[in-house]
């Protein structure tokens, strides 16, 4: 799971459709309605993140009530279309805390701490999926020469990353090498994109897939996966260097850890298909940073 | 042609009624066409703007995405467009850049992205406006994207219409049911309306069928229709003419009998004439006998002109007899009475010196079919009217000849010929008309009688100067048949 909520104006009203597009944002999005306003002292931005569940607004209402309780501390959520506006917001400390995605924390890794790592199976990993059409017949990267290409965003590490760097690894220019890719902002949409044949392939996050074929399998059986890249650290829920020692972080990351032990939490778990968080160790991204030190300079 | 001749031939209960249903048929069939007509167009105009609402709505919502040919935008966009409670869903969107490239569609399998649209799914647009094909149920309609009044694109939409198409067809079954249950009921009342109203014309119809058949009757007043005063006034009318060709017809007895009487005073007198002659020789015997009765040779020839001349007056008086007593009318014709009219007319014959030429070919057998009395009648009336015609010392002639078929009788005369109102009164058998003044009402009764037995009559100049009538009598119809 990779960046922020692509969630833009248009779709506030947070229907199950519109939730389900956020679906790509892996980080608990947190950010301030305006720039640089003055911060109440009980209140933590935070975002929330995206959330493939039946009842948008439920997940919300449970995860903030939850925090809210635990923390002790008012929990203000929003979102934005992309992964960089998010991650702006929490590099220049308008948000207290944010759901993002393993690249850009990655990338920011100076400026960022870690708060907590959802656990998926028990474990803060997951894989990026290549999906093509299911009844298409390829069975190597090679094959999709040619292909409209739809990837999440530009700073997702499964909706972009992987794939970017696999192409680099087999030195492919994929403007050349696919006749046309596209951003869709979110994973969601690229399930969507590749299921309806706007896109003959995508990059797209191996957690949100596999959560949305129970979700939604009419749409999501109509693609099926064609490579599943290594594990790498899942998106974490991430806070500026600055704040990482604040009482309300403190709270925060409290809350998020004990999250499987409370019921209150445990629902907002199962909503998310997890099995809680952990207090994982920057290396589990290590397999971020490589690509991404394989591509500086290229991107 | 063929079908109007049988039409024309229908009852007019038939025909009247047909004539309001196929009125009624034709001006349904007017008001359906109007009525499809202008729910065709009010139609077009509802898709139309539903149409534009739609069309508005995806052109405002994928302009920006056109002018960056993103086509993630653009197909999400035409998805958040895509209505769902209309009864006209739009079947198909697709949405193309410049050079008509496809940035997106609602089916990408079907409109391939990035390709060029298909010229013949283009083709089936038709400029701005709606086009409706009711063969694939589908309704056209294209909207141009345009960006600062540059043509960036164009949204092509294809509409389900399946609804508009069966709205249409259920008015169309709607009329044509209601006009058929209309068009049957004014057809059953125009049916019952027409026929109360020709029934008297009817009836009418029917006595004057009768009369033509020879037995006029009266309509009697209970058949009068009580409220039809027109009707009312043709019965009336009718029943006048039937009362005057009833009181003709018995003038027209009175007059034959007249005739029949006349012709008897002249045989009388003729009879009488016949029966003088005798009686002077017998006179004559009875004196010789009174005066020399004594003397055998004498009495025995007296008495031999005594017998001849009574046997003379028998016959006379027997011919008479058998002509005039109506209970030997119907015996079947027999030689004798061909000797009987000779004997008949002999006295008309010999006060004006004529000669009769009598010739009979082949033996009269009995001939139901050929009656006595009627055939008497004709062929006396015919030599009395060839007498009348032939000058004094001519000749006049009788021929009969018995063939299989027929019974032929010919009388000739000697006269300048037959006057053509005398040859109509006997050839033409439509003119029912009884001689006013009682001229030519022999001949009259001879037409009659022919009539009445089947019988044909001619008229002909034969040899030299001499005019023939002919009467042939045909034997039973089924040997007439055969025959013919």
């Amino acid at each position: 799971m990779s960046g922020s909520p692509p969630l833009d104006a248009v779709d506030r009203t947070w229907s199950r459709r519109s939730a389900m597009r956020l679906a790509g944002g892996a980080a608990f999005c947190a950010f301030s309605a305006g720039p640089a306003r003055a911060q109440a002292k009980d209140t933590i931005r935070f975002g929330l993140t995206p959330v493939f569940l039946t009842n948008d607004l439920e997940l919300l209402n449970s995860l903030q009530a939850y925090l809210a309780h635990e923390t002790g501390y008012e929990i203000e959520l929003i979102t934005r279309r992309t992964y960089q506006e998010v991650t702006a917001l929490l590099v220049s400390g308008q948000l207290d805390a944010a759901w993002i995605c393993g690249y850009p924390f990655v990338h920011y890794r100076d400026d960022l701490e870690l708060v907590a790592v959802p656990d998926w199976n028990g474990k803060p990993l997951y894989q990026s999926y290549l999906i093509v059409g299911a009844d298409r017949e390829a069975t190597s990267l090679e094959e999709l020469s040619g292909d409209i290409h739809a990837f999440s965003d530009p700073d997702s590490n499964s909706g972009y990353l992987v794939t970017r760097t696999l192409l680099y690894e087999q030195a492919l220019d994929p403007e050349i090498f696919f006749r046309k890719t596209m951003f869709t902002y979110g994973h969601r949409n690229v399930i969507r994109a590749v299921a309806s044949g706007l896109a003959q392939s995508g990059s797209v996050d191996g957690y949100v897939w596999e959560v949305m074929r129970e979700i939604e399998p009419d749409l999501v059986e109509r693609t099926r996966p064609l490579r599943k890249s290594e594990w790498l650290g899942f998106p974490p829920i991430a806070t500026s260097k600055v704040l990482s020692h604040s009482p309300r972080i403190e709270a925060l990351t409290k809350a998020l850890l004990s999250m499987a032990e409370k019921p209150e939490g445990e629902r907002v778990l199962s909503m998310l298909r997890l099995t809680g968080f952990e207090s994982a160790d920057p290396s589990i991204f290590d397999g971020i940073a490589v690509k991404v030190a394989l591509l500086r300079g290229v991107l | 042609m063929n079908i109007l001749s049988r039409i024309r031939r229908l009852p007019l209960t038939v025909r009247v009624p047909m004539t309001v249903a196929i009125l009624m048929v034709a001006v349904s069939g007017l008001i359906s066409e109007r009525v499809l007509d202008r729910l065709s167009k009010t139609q077009e105009v509802y898709l139309q703007r539903l149409a534009s609402a739609y069309l508005d709505g995806v052109v405002a919502s994928v302009t920006p995405s056109v002018l960056r040919e993103d086509s993630w935008e653009v197909f999400d966009g035409i998805e958040r467009m895509k209505p769902s409670a209309d009864d006209i869903l739009p079947l198909e969107t697709v949405v193309t850049g410049k050079n008509q490239i496809v940035l997106a569609s609602s089916d990408p399998m079907a409109r391939e992205t990035l390709r060029s649209l298909d010229p013949e799914f283009i083709g089936a647009f038709n400029g701005t406006g709606v086009r409706i094909d009711a063969n694939t149920r589908s309704g056209y309609v294209r909207r141009d994207i345009t960006y600062q009044n540059q043509l960036i694109g164009a949204v092509y939409a294809v509409f389900d219409v399946s609804s508009l198409l069966r709205e249409r067809r259920q008015i169309l079954v709607t009329l044509l049911a209601t006009n058929t249950v209309f068009t049957a009921f004014l057809g059953f009342i125009g049916f019952v309306t027409v026929r109360r109203m020709i029934r008297p014309m009817q009836v009418l119809e029917t006595h004057m069928i009768d009369a033509a058949a020879g037995s006029s009757t009266l309509i009697a007043d209970s058949e009068f229709p009580v409220a039809n005063k027109e009707a009312v006034s043709v019965y009336r009318a009718y029943n006048a003419l039937v009362r005057s060709e009833m009181e003709r017809q018995v003038l027209a007895r009175q007059l034959a009998e007249e005739e029949k009487l006349a012709s008897l005073g002249r045989l009388a007198s003729g009879m009488a004439h016949e029966i003088n002659n005798p009686l002077g020789g017998l006179m004559n015997a009875v004196d010789t006998l009174r005066l020399h009765g004594e003397r055998r040779t004498v009495r025995e020839s007296s008495i031999e002109l005594i017998q001849r001349g009574l046997h003379g007056i028998r016959e006379v008086v027997e011919a008479a007899l058998a002509t005039y007593r109506p209970e030997r009318l119907t015996r079947p014709l027999a030689d004798q009475d061909f000797a009987d009219l000779r004997l008949l007319v002999r006295p008309e014959l010999r006060r004006k010196q004529q000669r009769l030429d009598y010739q009979i070919d082949g033996t009269i057998d009995a001939e139901p079919r050929w009656p006595a009395g009627p055939i008497r009648q004709a062929t006396l009336n015919l030599l009395l009217n060839a007498a009348a015609a032939t000058p004094e010392g001519g000749r006049v002639g009788l021929q009969v000849m018995v063939t299989r078929k027929e019974l032929d009788i010919a009388i000739s005369d000697q006269g300048s010929g037959m006057p053509d109102s005398a040859r109509s009164i006997l050839s033409d058998r439509t003119n029912k008309q009884v001689p006013r003044d009682g001229s030519g009402l022999g001949l009259w009764i001879v037409r009659e009688i022919a009539g009445d037995l089947g019988a044909a009559i001619t008229v002909s100049r034969e040899t030299g100067s001499d005019t023939v009538v002919r009467l042939s009598v045909p034997r039973t119809i089924s040997e007439v048949s055969k025959v013919a």
